[in-house]
């Protein structure tokens, strides 16, 4: 229930720190399905790879 | 033995620091004692040029507030590194960036415009911006660059010694100079102040920490007794090394985060996320909806004085 408040509350944070939704996913997945496990982990690398590397500054100077 | 050379320095501050050595009082007058003052900008009238002509290493301690937002300001960090045996971060912004690190939301083309262009004071109809260079008929005129990001005292120089608060409090500065007199100052690295967090040290009572609705201060006149976060009211107490001496808290005021993590806790406002969401009872969907609405601006509370010190450091900068 904590992980259910807390990561809404974390993702209003990033994304005023500029950090697209995408990069944070929470999803409820059952010991018993293995399947939708892989298919999730899949899908997040995927994304992940389209999004490119996280660069903080994106460039700039001085940090 | 001649007295030990003391240096004072304030970047990117208020000047809160500074006022907080002269709130010493009379035990100023032991530190004129103690120490010789050879660089002060805002009390005495040494120039730099006078601290480019000291031998490296012929200051004692510098106790150096501010954060570091500008070349000047990184110039002559670097160059009291050079002269001073100790180094000291002395208040929240040489130590996390404090309240000037808040600019690391924005960058400095933002803040130009905003500043000299947006603001409705201004009457700049040609758009005039500051200029590291400018030519004028008398030579070519130089002004320090604004970086982008605010940085830390310790993210351009080594430190030896942090001294953190808005501003330190005065016990604090004091025990600082008599374990420099004394000879036994801790490991360099080492905080001087409490290792415990503020909610360790706070007086206020206690109870079950179950809420269900937050309050900004000013929604609310809390309860003097009673912990300010089991009333609501964000407060990062949990997450902020002590040794304040409860100044915000005595005054019925939540924790704002001015002491920087306690020990063990690498990121301020993430712990908060933590902390925040764990005791606030949001049990669906629409009660979470509601706590994250009313945490009205969370990177700006969790990180009011911790954003350069943090452990992303500043909004993403989108460069082309």
């Amino acid at each position: 229930m904590k992980a259910a408040r807390r990561i809404p509350l974390l993702k209003k944070m990033l994304s005023q720190l500029g950090i697209e939704d995408e990069r944070v996913r929470l999803d409820w997945v059952s010991a018993s399905e293995g399947d939708r496990f892989a298919t999730i982990v899949n899908e997040m690398t995927e994304r992940i790879k389209q999004l490119g590397p996280f660069n903080r500054n994106g460039g700039g100077e001085n940090g | 033995m001649a007295k030990p050379k003391l240096a004072l320095y304030w970047a990117a501050s208020c000047g809160g620091c500074d006022v907080a050595v002269l709130d010493t009082n009379e035990k100023i007058l032991d530190i004129a004692n103690l120490a010789d003052i050879v660089f002060w900008p805002i009390a005495i009238d040494f120039k730099y040029h006078h601290v480019k002509a000291m031998e490296d290493n012929s200051i004692d301690l510098c106790l150096f507030n501010g954060a570091v937002r500008s070349s000047e300001q990184e110039e002559i960090a670097r160059l009291l590194r050079d002269k001073s045996k100790v180094m000291v971060a002395f208040g929240a912004c040489a130590c996390f960036g404090g309240i000037p690190a808040l600019a690391n939301f924005t960058n400095r083309d933002e803040i130009f415009r905003r500043a000299y262009i947006e603001a409705p004071s201004n009457d700049n109809e040609n758009g005039t911006l500051p200029l590291t260079r400018t030519e004028v008929t008398e030579g070519e005129l130089e002004l320090p660059e604004l970086f982008d990001t605010v940085l830390t005292l310790e993210q351009v120089v080594k430190v030896e010694y942090f001294v953190p608060g808005c501003p330190p409090p005065v016990d604090l500065i004091l025990k600082l100079l008599d374990l420099y007199a004394t000879g036994k100052l801790p490991p360099p690295g080492a905080v001087i102040a409490s290792d415990k967090t503020l909610c360790d040290e706070c007086t206020r009572k206690k109870e079950e920490k179950k809420i269900t609705r937050l309050y900004r201060p000013h929604e609310i006149i809390p309860d003097p007794e009673k912990c300010l976060l089991e009333q609501g009211i964000i407060c990062c107490g949990p997450v902020t090394r002590g040794g304040c001496g409860l100044r915000c808290i005595e005054a019925n005021m939540p924790c704002r985060g001015c002491f920087g993590p306690p020990p063990g806790v690498v990121d301020q406002g993430a712990k908060l996320v933590s902390a925040i969401a764990s005791i606030y009872q949001a049990n669906s969907e629409d009660e979470i909806k509601k706590m994250v609405a009313e945490v009205v601006d969370p990177a700006g509370t969790f990180y009011r004085f911790g954003l350069a010190d943090s452990m992303l450091k500043r909004k993403r900068l989108q460069k082309s």
